[in-house]
């Protein structure tokens, strides 16, 4: 094998790796064969090397072989290019040899190939006859190509700007996308926040406009009747506008709004002017295009809302979905602000009666329990005028000369004086009393009896004037503090002088301090204790028991006072809370005392029920807050 | 002489109706339930000429009872059946005092012009006799 150091250097310029391969087998046993896959590489590699020969496929990326050929020739002057190419069509080879080549080997490459290279590498020179024409033909073929290479820049040109275009619009799309999903969701947010149906429709309506630019929105709700669909918010001046005027429309065909509703369907005018069933709005002059969602809950149509734009085709797919996902959110929110504006109605239907009754029944217990409490007082009072008579006329007996002195004298004279004035005939009762028997004589004069007729009228009057102090006690102003109920409830308890034993106090140990009025709280538990001790007047072994605990709401303690009395009748339970409402007849109840407590406890912020069946006792619960 | 069972809960108004009724003349028997008027009225069977009850008291099993009245003259005439009952009530419960009369009262008394009892007593006596 010779030195390869000596052997001609060839450049052979060609993209095909299995066409380079057959040329590298066919002369690397003579010449070093230098390869280039790319015409600019193969420029770069001459221009390094100054091979002997270059070979260059006519067809290359980037430029033609006839293009390499000039470019090298004008690089390498005295170096031989030959140009091998599969065109076999008139005039190849002449603008090949008019580009610049010595020579021209046609495709495929067969068996003269390495006869044809030794001989170009010594010096073979094709020559080309007519070479100014072909030398324009050549000219003329770079032109159309570089022409094509313009049009096919300007064609990417034209493309990469529709990419653009098309992604910008995309990006555009995604983002209206996702702000739609955020105001949905700002909208969904909203409705469960804002039960307040006209302020949920107002903020809707205007969310959508402004997130949007849409020119107007606007929500319908069907009336009760199902014949109208009222406006309830609408946006900006024309909005306004419309509310103003009590704006509605006839739930039919004629309306888009109408036929949402109907058919249960959204409704869309991409160009309002091609739209019939379009109803020409005269607040809205500038809607071009116009939608109107039904709102549904349950399959029922609860009334639409519309949407405008004041351009043509305004709406995608993408809004359509997302603004009736909206619509659907809306829907839900209208028909739970609905059930809840019914349910407030009838709770405040069930208040005013409760309250009524609860008046009825204090007024018709506040007369039977005054009556009850008067009725002795006429009685006494009699009775008391009577004895009154009997132990005047016995003292209209005594003799002026037996008066011990003149003071007394003019006493008895005074009473006899006063008894005429008063058409009351002194003598006349002494006779009647004359009459009388001995024994019940004395019981007519019983200074006894007469004190205790004063007695009772008085008392009955002092029962009748305490209702003032349970009325107003509760009313008074408070002092809150921080109490301990084990304490206070001890303290009351041990005051009360309740018999040993009957009374049993169980604290948590855990239980805070709550945060009231101590004297007033401490006349809630006195009252309920009197009152389980008086409710066990019968009962053969009575028990209190009073527990303290936290209560499962930790912000208060709740204070359980369990006796084991006869029970409160189911029928009576409502009515013991009622002021002048008393079971306890003649034990002196004012009837005040567990209104009077209910009272106090919700003035405090707590509460107070109670759980009872008749025959298994009672038990008041009271829920105090916790000092904070 | 005249006995009367006087039954009420309220005790200034059973004090003050038993010393109206003493100064008539009458015998006074009183009691504060349906239990103890019941107790009482079967321990003195023979001497009790009327009995007189009050509409609201405590009943039977000591719980306080709209009506318990009514249970104690059911109970009464249920013992001896020719006692005649008046049953005293508050004016406000005057249709409720009336149904008494069906249940077998002689007659109802509205709570206040006691002399009105007395002069109630001697007639349906009176009428009794």
């Amino acid at each position: 094998m010779s030195d390869p150091r000596k052997l001609p250097q060839i450049l052979y310029i060609e993209d095909s790796d299995e066409t380079r391969s057959l040329v590298r087998r066919l002369l690397s046993h003579k010449y070093v064969v230098l390869e280039a896959a790319d015409p600019l590489d193969g420029l770069q590699l001459a221009e390094e090397t100054h091979p002997s020969l270059i070979l260059v496929d006519q067809s290359l990326p980037h430029m033609t072989g006839s293009e390499a050929a000039t470019r090298l020739r004008k690089m390498l002057p005295n170096t031989p290019i030959v140009i091998i190419s599969a065109d076999l069509s008139t005039g190849a080879r002449e603008r090949a040899l008019a580009a610049g080549a010595v020579g021209f080997i046609t495709k495929p490459i067969d068996d003269d190939f390495v006869e044809q290279v030794d001989a170009y590498l010594n010096g073979k020179v094709e020559i080309l006859e007519d070479a100014e024409k072909h030398l324009q033909a050549y000219q003329q073929e770079l032109v159309e190509r570089l022409e094509g290479n313009i049009r096919q820049l300007s064609n990417t040109v034209a493309k990469n700007k529709h990419l653009l275009q098309q992604n910008e619009r995309m990006f555009s799309m995604l983002e209206r996308r996702h702000k739609l999903l955020e105001t949905a969701a700002r909208v969904g947010q909203m409705a469960t926040s804002i039960l307040d149906l006209d302020e949920l429709l107002k903020h809707t309506a205007n969310i959508i406009c402004s997130e949007f630019s849409f020119y107007y929105s606007g929500i319908f709700l069907v009336s009760e009747d199902g014949q109208w669909a009222i406006l309830r918010a609408g946006y900006a001046l024309a909005g306004r506008k419309m509310m103003a005027e009590n704006y509605r429309l006839h739930v039919d065909e004629k309306s888009m709004i109408g036929n949402s509703i109907i058919q249960q369907q959204a409704k869309i005018a991409l160009d309002v002017a091609g739209e019939e069933s379009r109803f020409k709005n005269p607040f809205l002059p500038n809607t071009r295009s116009e939608m109107a969602l039904p709102l549904i809950v349950q399959s029922h149509a609860l009334g639409a809302l519309t949407v405008q734009s004041a351009q043509l085709n305004a709406f995608t797919e993408e809004d359509i979905t997302s603004l009736q996902a909206m619509a659907d959110q809306i829907a839900i929110a209208i028909n739970n602000a609905q059930l809840m504006f019914k349910l407030e109605v009838a709770t405040s239907e069930l208040v005013r009666t409760k309250t009524f009754e609860a008046i009825a029944t204090a007024t018709g217990e506040a007369i039977h329990w005054v009556g009850n409490k008067a009725a002795p007082i006429p009685g006494s009072v009699r009775r008391v005028r009577e004895d009154l008579l009997y132990i005047l006329a016995l003292a209209a007996q005594l003799n002026e000369s037996d008066a011990k002195n003149e003071s007394l004298a003019a006493a008895v004279q005074t009473v006899r004086e006063e008894a005429e004035a008063q058409g009351i005939d002194l003598k006349q009762v002494l006779v009647e009393m004359s009459a009388m028997k001995k024994n019940r004589l004395q019981a007519l004069v019983s200074v006894e009896s007469l004190m205790e007729d004063l007695d009772i009228a008085e008392n009955s009057a002092v029962t009748i004037l305490s209702i003032k102090e349970g009325l107003i006690g509760p009313a008074r102003q408070r002092n809150d503090s921080s109490v301990s109920l084990s304490e206070m409830i001890t303290n009351t308890v041990a005051s009360m002088g309740l018999p040993d034993g009957v009374v049993e106090l169980e604290w948590a140990n855990d239980m805070p301090n709550v945060f009231v009025d101590a004297r007033q709280v401490e006349q809630v538990f006195n009252n309920l204790i009197k009152n389980s001790w008086e409710a066990m007047g019968q009962t053969s072994s009575p028990k209190i028991f009073v527990k303290g605990v936290r209560d499962a709401n930790p912000n208060f303690v709740l204070v359980t006072v369990k006796d084991t009395g006869p029970g409160i009748p189911k029928e009576i339970q409502e009515k013991i809370w009622v002021s002048f409402f008393t079971t306890k007849g003649g034990s002196g109840g004012t009837g005040l005392g567990l209104s009077s407590v209910m009272q106090i406890v919700n003035q405090h912020g707590g509460s107070i029920s109670l759980e009872s069946e008749v025959g298994k006792g009672a038990m008041f619960l009271v829920r105090l807050p916790v000092v904070k | 002489m005249t006995t009367v069972l006087l039954v009420d809960d309220e005790k200034l108004i059973l004090r003050s109706l038993e010393k109206t009724l003493l100064r008539a003349g009458f015998d006074v028997i009183t009691a504060s339930d349906c239990k103890s008027g019941s107790e009482i009225f079967a321990q003195n069977l023979e001497t009790i000429n009327i009995a007189v009850l009050d509409l609201n008291m405590p009943s039977f099993d000591g719980t306080p009872k709209t009506g318990a009245g009514l249970d104690l003259l059911a109970d009464l005439k249920k013992q001896k059946s020719s006692v005649p009952v008046v049953i005293l009530t508050a004016y406000d419960e005057v249709t409720k005092a009336k149904e008494s009369v069906s249940g077998g009262a002689s007659a109802f008394f509205v709570k206040g012009r006691e002399q009105g009892l007395v002069e109630l007593i001697q007639k349906i006596l009176q009428v009794t006799e």
